[in-house]
């Protein structure tokens, strides 16, 4: 996606290569931004100010870690900020226990094989608190150590939160005779 | 292990970092419905993974918005560069000390002049 060209090239300033790089990543980090805070003008406003984030940081990035993995944690906490700011932050930390009862039909199509829509809708479905944390984990490959930071819980309660996603979402797109977990 | 052991552990399992998957995988090994379980979620994992690949569509205009908000000059970066440059540290070094060197020669000059005229004055101010 970004090249250690085109990062050198910006580190140097160059204000061209850092437009490429934005060129190159903007659907990615605006899709990003829309699964997490799930409003498409909010979605620009936190990729605006992710893209800000990252232009100021990138003389301090390494290259240690990919930079796409860079840029997925910034993402996640402009986005953590946005909600902070918008005071809908709460609905992340706290964690209902309660889940509701009646689960939608089963979409399975067959054992191993789950159309991409329907995953969607079955995250879309989940309680904020849970899908923000299958989305960091299990599609942007954050640590559970770094969710905790950037939600402000402890890395064993985003585990037991992981659990939880995993459970739902195998039970909504596999239905009811694939639920019982003892 | 039996199955009501192994049931807790799938969703854990299925991303294939469980410390204690010797055990449980023994039993999955002549369990089909645990590894039809485990299958289940290793779907929902994989699945999960694929879609940082399925992108949706910004509305038209976002990419020259987000452009032209970038500002012009990155000062951060240029400090950073400054401070990692070794040429511009021996430029600074050298800078520097030939600064420090001119002021200690104009100042022994100067201690130097003024001895001379208290000298020269000296028998005159005893007049």
């Amino acid at each position: 996606m970004v090249t250690h060209e085109l990062l050198a090239a910006c580190r140097r300033g160059d204000r061209e290569a850092f437009e490429e790089v934005v060129r190159r990543t903007h659907r990615h980090v605006y899709t990003q931004a829309l699964r997490l805070v799930g409003d498409r003008l909010e979605a620009e406003d936190v990729a605006q100010e992710a893209y800000l984030r990252v232009f100021r940081g990138l003389a301090g990035f390494r290259g240690d870690a990919q930079f796409e993995t860079w840029l997925y944690r910034i993402v996640s906490n402009a986005a953590m900020s946005h909600l902070r700011k918008r005071r809908r932050f709460g609905e992340l930390v706290r964690d209902s226990l309660e889940e509701p009862r009646e689960l939608p039909s089963p979409v399975r199509v067959a054992e191993e094989a789950v159309d991409r829509d329907s995953l969607t809708e079955a995250l879309d479905s989940l309680q904020p608190s849970l899908r923000v944390v299958v989305i960091m984990k299990d599609v942007y490959g954050l640590s559970c150590r770094e969710i905790g930071d950037q939600i402000g819980v402890s890395e064993g309660a985003v585990k037991v939160r992981l659990h939880r996603a995993r459970k739902r979402l195998k039970e909504i797109l596999f239905g009811p005779e694939a639920r019982d977990e003892m | 292990m039996r199955c009501e052991e192994v049931r807790p552990l799938l969703a854990e399992l299925a991303e294939g970092n469980l410390r204690e998957a010797g055990e449980a995988e023994r039993h999955l090994g002549s369990c089909t419905d645990c590894s039809a379980e485990l299958g289940r979620y290793r779907t929902v994992v994989l699945e999960l993974a694929a879609l940082r690949e399925v992108l949706a569509e910004p509305a038209p205009g976002f990419l020259e918005r987000v452009i032209s908000e970038i500002p012009e000059r990155n000062w951060r970066s240029m400090i950073h560069r400054v401070a990692s440059d070794e040429r511009l540290h021996y430029t600074a070094f050298s800078v520097g000390g030939a600064v420090v060197g001119a002021t200690a020669i104009a100042l022994l000059w100067r201690r130097a002049a003024r001895r001379s005229l208290v000298a020269a004055e000296g028998p005159q101010a005893t007049l």
